[in-house]
């Protein structure tokens, strides 16, 4: 069908031409644009589930289009993109709400959601980018569309997050860049297939795939803050927290873990990368932020530092899931790309509920904020304990697949690291929930913005948006083992790369 | 029966739902203690094998009735039934009483659930529900001591769960391919995997220097909860035994032998460590570790020798379910007294589950520890000659920390709280302690001969005169601080703290977890400088635009 290969450019464009429209919208347009907001959000979740359908029938979703000869922009939409496709469209129409609720009131609204539609489009891009050059060029738009985001508030903290966002970022790009064009001398263009398309230069040029690999991953590596990479990404939560959410859980960070597992399984593929031996040090790397960034978030009294700590070491279970060869462990890393997704994006609604309607932004104001908002309170805890790991939340199923897949792939010491992060987890989080729950207040919450009024706690559309990621990161743990939820769409997509 | 089972593990899941929603709380109210209902007519009525199979549910599921999920359903539902009921009056002047009635569902909800699940994956959710629910329970007062028991609990708590999980999942690498309990039995088990296992839920079970949790929390809870703490959720830990380690298919000499002197030292250090106490609450926290050291000697000595377990398991079994009913008959008892004070009613219904506990001739003590023995006869020497020796000195020890129990209650006048329909409870559940254990004995017919009788009595008189030589003793009496060990930790904490910066312009956190190390700091400065991030770009720039051009 002819329409079947314009879908993912559609899925796409969607998100960019309400972008477009939103720049032209005068700041007072509030009714519209928040309809034009949620439209583009609403066809996208359509477009999405369509080819979903389409995907588990194994139609072909493919759009290419030759921009120089050699360099092909190919969109496809393959089981990982759709996985990758599916998390941003569903929790870009819950921070679109969010974010609608949050700014309520305040300035450069058009600005803030041009670009905010811009950096889902890009992630979309890198989604279902079907060839290494299609993700290099939406992987750099997501920065560009992202850094106004960061310095939305425009204060000298912000401004300087910015710059060394930027730096970062546009410095690992540069780094991919390089990798890429490396590559392409040996290959010509590099098309993501399952399985990986190296294995033939394996006994040529075994030392130069090494080296590319190296780049590819320092610079997938900046996004993914991989130490010492990390650098920018406890910095950049001084932006708002719709942004925040979005940064950590759908677009920045998880574009570069994406593009690992891109990389890792379909361009190297994963039993070519085992063979030259660049999974296990990867994995070292992997392992050590996890723990460091566990460390780290213990001693951070800042609530919002506390959680980008926290990404830091969270995101990294996915890079460590995919260094795990065999099936097993493909499924947890793969499968933690969603579940970190879904809790974090909950842990920053409720950061951004706490600042909103009290004014608290650290730990150590929170003492008996869950007699004052509950249901906030309750999400955030939800997904503190999915965070942990505890059952049956989302985080415990990332977990015990981690677990086995290491144990399969012979890297016993792993469990250990899940443990000991798990330790961790619980050592920053429960403190926070004991504040919350346990404590009583004793004073005056900083700056109440949002006053009690009967059971509501705070503004509905702050409140909605991480009930509802909060009561997924239950459902998705809770009932893992069934039909169409991410555990199952993981093991879809780990038959797939493992099928001979 | 499926709904039956369904409803055993839901009814207070709803309820407690419910309660966390502000959902019909006039109903919930009146129908709270009634929760544990379903799961009582299911250990009573249900037939072995009920299973209902939810292969959609966490990682696939099963939960079902099989013979030693039935005994430890039945005494986990009564005593939550008895508590949950004995609660409503006690705790009628609590105005937090709602919140306490939020957590007691919740815990209940994991603890029976727990007894049904039949695959590791349900069965460590159901575990990890009730382990993180019961935190409320420890810290409802929330004075200065619940919050240190709570912290000490919740430390120790995330330790095991680790420790658990590390256990389970070193399960598969020999050979477990699906979780359920049927097949798990049936694979290798790993030295390592067993050690984490074994401390794992002996933490719960307080297991020696894993104990340290157990007389902190269980006298700082109000009365119905230390009653379920100490009479059910220590249980918890010896079911995760019973369902996770290779009993009676494959001998673990070595990790035996460990369980089994950690029984013993667990059984010696609870009197002498219970004795020295003046609260009442903690020595009966104390008396439970002692006496979980039986159920960890008779989980032991399963492990060491594999032929002996069809003998051992029925021992367990009904030691657990005789110390379950005791053990929260007296922590009711202590609740009752405090409240009506010490009278001929309170004392002799007091006396019932201590004779019980010290193992008097003709209580459920008496089976209980006779089937224990029976079981360790054919055990390798010099484990048959040694427990001849130790096993009625420990049963001296137990009958010592009952007198003393005694001593510390036998003058208490009432304290004036809500004393309204505490005693119907308290006395079912002693007539209950009574009365079950002889029901669950397959071994009636052996115990009326007077040597058998002979065996538990003297060291009941032996106790009796050392108790008598004490109370001429004018010197002073030696006391532990309630939690012991837990000291130490706690020391190191405070001295980590003490030299912490005093860099409190940033925030006020006192949390515990507070250590704002400089050296963690400075080595994250260094890791984020631009110096380091710009010269680790150039070297990696240079190095790929080098071997491009090569």
């Amino acid at each position: 069908m002819i329409g079947d290969s314009l879908l993912p450019l559609l899925v796409v464009l969607s998100s960019f031409l309400v972008g477009v429209v939103i720049f032209f919208l005068q700041e007072s347009r509030v009714v519209l644009r928040s309809a034009l907001n949620l439209a583009g959000a609403g066809a996208k979740l359509g477009l999405v589930g369509y080819m979903l359908w389409g995907v588990l029938n194994r139609n072909d979703y493919t759009f290419r289009h030759t921009v120089l000869p050699g360099f092909d922009l190919v969109l496809n939409a393959d089981a990982l993109a759709m996985l990758f496709v599916t998390l941003s469209a569903v929790l870009w129409f819950f921070t679109t709400l969010y974010a609608i609720g949050y700014l309520e009131g305040a300035p450069h609204r058009s600005r803030f959601f041009g670009f905010f539609s811009f950096c889902v489009t890009a992630t979309a891009g890198v989604a279902m980018a079907g060839n290494l050059f299609t993700f290099f060029i939406f992987y750099e738009l997501l920065t560009l569309a992202t850094y106004p985001l960061v310095v939305h508030r425009g204060t000298p903290e912000a401004l300087r997050a910015g710059q060394r966002y930027l730096a970062y970022t546009l410095g690992g790009g540069a780094l991919l860049l390089l990798g890429m064009v490396w590559l392409q001398t040996f290959t010509g263009s590099v098309e993501f297939v399952h399985g990986g398309s190296l294995a033939a230069l394996g006994t040529t040029h075994a030392a130069e795939l090494r080296w590319i690999f190296l780049l590819l991953i320092a610079g997938l590596g900046v996004k993914a803050a991989l130490i010492p990479l990390h650098g920018w990404l406890p910095q950049a939560m001084v932006a708002p927290a719709p942004v925040s959410a979005l940064l950590h859980a759908v677009a920045v960070v998880k574009a570069g873990a994406f593009g690992i597992v891109r990389v890792v399984y379909e361009v190297y593929g994963i039993t070519f990368a085992q063979a030259l031996g660049v999974l296990t040090p990867l994995s070292w790397v992997a392992a050590a932020t996890i723990l460091w960034g566990s460390l780290r978030a213990l001693t951070q009294d800042d609530l919002k530092r506390r959680l980008a700590y926290s990404t830091v070491s969270q995101v990294s279970y996915i890079v460590l899931g995919v260094t795990l060869f065999g099936p097993v462990g493909t499924v947890g890393g793969v499968v933690h790309l969603v579940h970190q997704g879904i809790m974090k994006i909950t842990l920053f609604f409720c950061a951004g509920n706490y600042a909103e309607t009290l004014g608290i932004h650290r730990v150590s104001q929170m003492d008996g904020v869950g007699r004052r908002m509950p249901w906030t309170t309750a999400a955030f805890t939800l997904a503190a304990f999915g965070m942990i790991g505890v059952p049956p939340l989302a985080g415990f199923v990332s977990k015990w697949y981690l677990g086995i897949g290491a144990l399969q792939a012979g890297m016993d010491w792993v469990i250990g690291v899940l443990v000991l992060s798990s330790l961790l987890n619980a050592a920053y989080f429960l403190p926070i929930l004991y504040r919350a729950w346990f404590r009583l207040q004793t004073q005056p919450w900083p700056e109440e913005h949002i006053p009690v009024r009967g059971r509501r706690e705070t503004a509905w559309l702050l409140l909605l948006p991480p009930l509802f990621t909060g009561g997924m990161a239950l459902f998705i743990g809770l009932f893992a083992a069934m039909p169409f939820s991410p555990l199952d769409w993981a093991q879809l997509i780990a038959a797939r790369e493992y099928a001979p | 029966m499926t709904a039956l089972l369904l409803a055993a593990m839901l009814f207070p899941l709803v309820l407690a739902l419910a309660q966390g929603a502000r959902a019909g709380a006039w109903a919930v109210e009146r129908l709270a203690p009634w929760a544990p209902l379903p799961a009582l007519v299911l250990a009573l009525m249900a037939p072995t094998g009920t299973i209902f199979e939810a292969p959609w549910l966490l990682l696939g599921s099963r939960f079902g009735l099989d013979d030693t999920g039935r005994v430890f359903l039945l005494l986990t539902a009564l005593v939550w039934l008895l508590a949950g009921w004995f609660a409503r009056g006690y705790l009628a002047g609590d105005a937090a009483r709602a919140r306490f009635r939020g957590f007691f569902l919740v815990t209940q909800a994991g603890n029976l659930a727990l007894c049904l699940s039949l695959d590791a994956g349900s069965f460590y959710l159901a575990f990890a529900l009730m382990t993180f629910a019961a935190y409320g329970l420890i810290v409802h007062s929330g004075s200065d001591e619940a919050r240190r028991a709570g912290g000490v609990y919740l430390v120790m708590a995330v330790l095991g769960e680790g420790a658990l999980l590390a256990g389970i999942l070193l399960l598969t690498q020999l050979g477990a391919t699906t979780w359920d309990f049927a097949t798990l039995a049936t694979g290798r088990i790993g030295g390592v995997a067993a050690a984490l296992l074994i401390a794992g839920f002996g933490i719960k079970a307080g297991l020696p220097l894993l104990h340290l949790w157990l007389p902190l929390a269980h006298p700082v809870a109000p009365v119905p909860a230390s009653a379920v703490l100490s009479g059910v959720m220590l249980k918890a830990g010896v079911l995760g035994w019973l369902r996770f380690l290779p009993l009676g298919t494959e001998a673990l000499p070595a990790a035996g032998s460990v369980l089994m002197i950690a029984g013993l030292v667990g059984m010696f250090f609870g009197v002498v460590a219970g004795l020295a106490q003046r609260d009442s609450k903690v020595l009966l926290a104390y008396s439970s570790i002692s006496q979980m050291g039986f159920l960890a000697l008779g989980v032991g000595a399963g492990l060491v020798l594999p032929g002996a377990w069809p003998l051992l398991w029925p021992a367990v079994a009904l030691y657990a379910l005789h110390h379950a009913l005791a053990k929260s008959a007296l922590f009711l008892g202590v609740g009752a007294v405090d409240r009506h004070g010490a009278n001929r009613v309170t004392l002799a219904l007091l006396a019932l589950p201590a004779l019980a506990l010290a193992g008097a001739p003709l209580t459920s003590g008496m089976l209980a520890k006779l089937s224990l023995k029976g079981g360790v006869v054919d055990l390798p020497e010099p484990w048959p000659s040694a427990l001849a020796i130790l096993l009625p000195l420990a049963a001296i020890g137990t009958a010592l920390l009952m007198l003393r129990l005694f001593v510390l209650l036998a003058h208490r006048a009432p304290s004036g709280g809500p004393a309204r329909a505490l005693l119907l409870p308290w006395t079912l559940l002693v007539v209950a302690g009574v009365l079950l254990p002889w029901w669950q004995a397959a071994i009636t017919d052996k115990v009326l001969k007077p040597g058998v009788l002979v065996d538990a009595l003297w060291p009941l008189a032996v106790a009796m005169l050392i108790a008598w030589a004490a109370s001429r003793w004018r010197g002073g009496w030696p006391a532990i601080p309630p939690g012991d060990l837990v000291v130490w930790p706690e020391r190191a904490v405070a001295w980590w703290r003490a030299r912490e910066r005093p860099a409190r312009a940033a925030g006020d956190d006192r949390s515990f977890w507070r250590m704002e190390h400089e050296p963690l700091r400075r080595a994250e400065r260094k890791l984020t400088r631009w110096g380091f991030a710009s010269a680790l770009w150039l070297v990696l720039l240079v190095a790929g635009i080098a071997g491009l051009l090569r």
